[in-house]
């Protein structure tokens, strides 16, 4: 076929598009495979009485922890979705937020007496959380791949990664409804271990689902 | 394969901000469902890609051809992924190169393109196309009928969806979404085709 006939077929295929379609899909998969993710926490692992939790200061560090990682790695995802930009200061704010809060856990172990070191970082269901955390990701981050999927990342495996960065802390955030767990250095570690399980699962999976 | 300095290749350069204030009102156009302003974008596109190409892989000029057409295709089924507050010629860089490094992995080349300026890909332009039997050819025998025919009918006969949809008895609507199905699948068949 010659090209100006491509080009003519082409031409015959051209519709009014909306504009917006990236930030679109993207939002739409987070919004999808949250939701899942979200009632298999309600449904399946059970809330804490959150009530309660609510007004304890470290609710709200395991919340902020994960829910500013979801944002930082969202915004990655969407840059890294569309040709021609580059990922900007999102990755790095990302790598911050992590750092943050393993220097908060490691201030905490310090601090700690040697007697309580252990139990601090172990907590009751250190065997368990990371493990959890990588396996509520997975709607999320299938989601994600639908949704890039349909756009054009030309750094795949880039964006994939970051898409189960995203995925990863976002179902972290949702699993804190259940987790009781308290201590800064658990978060630190078996929050971060599970949040960087599923990056390095979206990365494994998904460079090549997502040629284009 | 000659390597450009980084920047502009010096002898051809149209300055490339006049190609970004050409190329972007055409294809804002299109976004909006201007089929010819679309038309002559990919047209413009097409001359710029077939000298990129061809100063990236060689004159091999079927494979060139090929590159472009699947280009072009590209930058029709994404063209949703380009923000029009931004500038044009980037993105359309960026996926010209995405396409390159994607074909010359596929013959298992060794793989480096430099991350230039956009303004590389505006460098040169070679309107001249070869006539040549390109993948799409094959793909295309690949169609089923009904897909097949209406493809022909719009592209050598030069009829409109609505006088091609009239003519097979179906639909315009059915026509149209069977025309972007084809053309996305022809996307896809070429990727499972070349591995």
């Amino acid at each position: 076929m010659r090209t100006v006939d491509l080009i003519a077929l082409l031409a015959r295929d051209v519709r009014m598009t909306p504009a917006g379609a990236a930030t679109r899909k993207l939002l739409m998969g987070l919004a999808v495979g949250g939701a899942v993710t979200l009632a298999l926490v309600v449904l399946g692992l059970h809330c804490q009485p959150l009530e309660a939790a609510a007004r304890q200061p470290w609710f709200w560090m395991k919340a902020s922890y994960t829910g500013l990682l979801t944002v930082a790695a969202a915004i990655t995802v969407r840059r890294l979705a569309v040709p021609g930009r580059r990922p900007g200061i999102a990755p790095a704010v990302a790598l911050l937020i992590i750092l943050a809060m393993i220097g908060l856990g490691a201030g905490q172990i310090l601090a700690a007496s040697s007697a309580t070191r252990l139990d601090l970082w172990l907590g009751h269901t250190w065997k368990i959380c990371s493990p959890l955390i990588l396996l509520l990701a997975l709607p999320i981050y299938g989601c994600e791949v639908v949704a890039l999927r349909a756009l054009a990342p030309t750094r795949p495996a880039v964006a994939v990664a970051a898409a189960g960065l995203a995925a990863g802390a976002l179902a972290a955030t949702f699993y804190g409804l259940h987790c009781p767990e308290q201590a800064a250095a658990f978060v630190a570690t078996w929050y971060t271990l599970g949040i960087a399980a599923a990056t390095a699962l979206g990365a494994a999976l998904g460079a090549r689902l997502l040629r284009w | 394969m000659r390597r450009w300095p980084r920047g502009i290749e010096p002898s051809t350069v149209e300055p490339k901000v006049d190609i970004e204030e050409r190329l972007r009102p055409l294809m804002n156009r299109s976004l909006a469902g201007d089929a010819d302003a679309h038309r002559q974008l990919l047209s413009a596109l097409g001359g710029h890609l077939r000298s990129y190409f061809a100063r990236r892989i060689g004159t091999g000029a079927s494979e060139v051809e090929d590159l472009v057409q699947e280009t072009l295709l590209a930058v029709h089924l994404k063209r949703d992924t380009y923000d029009r507050a931004l500038p044009f010629t980037p993105w359309a860089y960026a996926v010209a190169r995405y396409k390159l490094i994607d074909h010359l992995r596929r013959r298992h080349r060794r793989v480096h393109v430099p991350l230039e300026d956009a303004g590389v890909l505006f460098a040169a332009d070679d309107s001249e196309e070869r006539v040549v039997q390109t993948d799409l050819d094959r793909l295309l025998e690949r169609l089923p009928d009904r897909q097949r025919t209406l493809l022909e009918d719009v592209k050598l006969q030069g009829l409109s969806i609505e006088e091609a949809a009239r003519k097979r008895g179906v639909t315009a609507v059915s026509a149209r979404v069977m025309l972007h199905r084809t053309l996305k699948w022809l996307n896809r068949a070429w990727h499972d085709e070349n591995g």
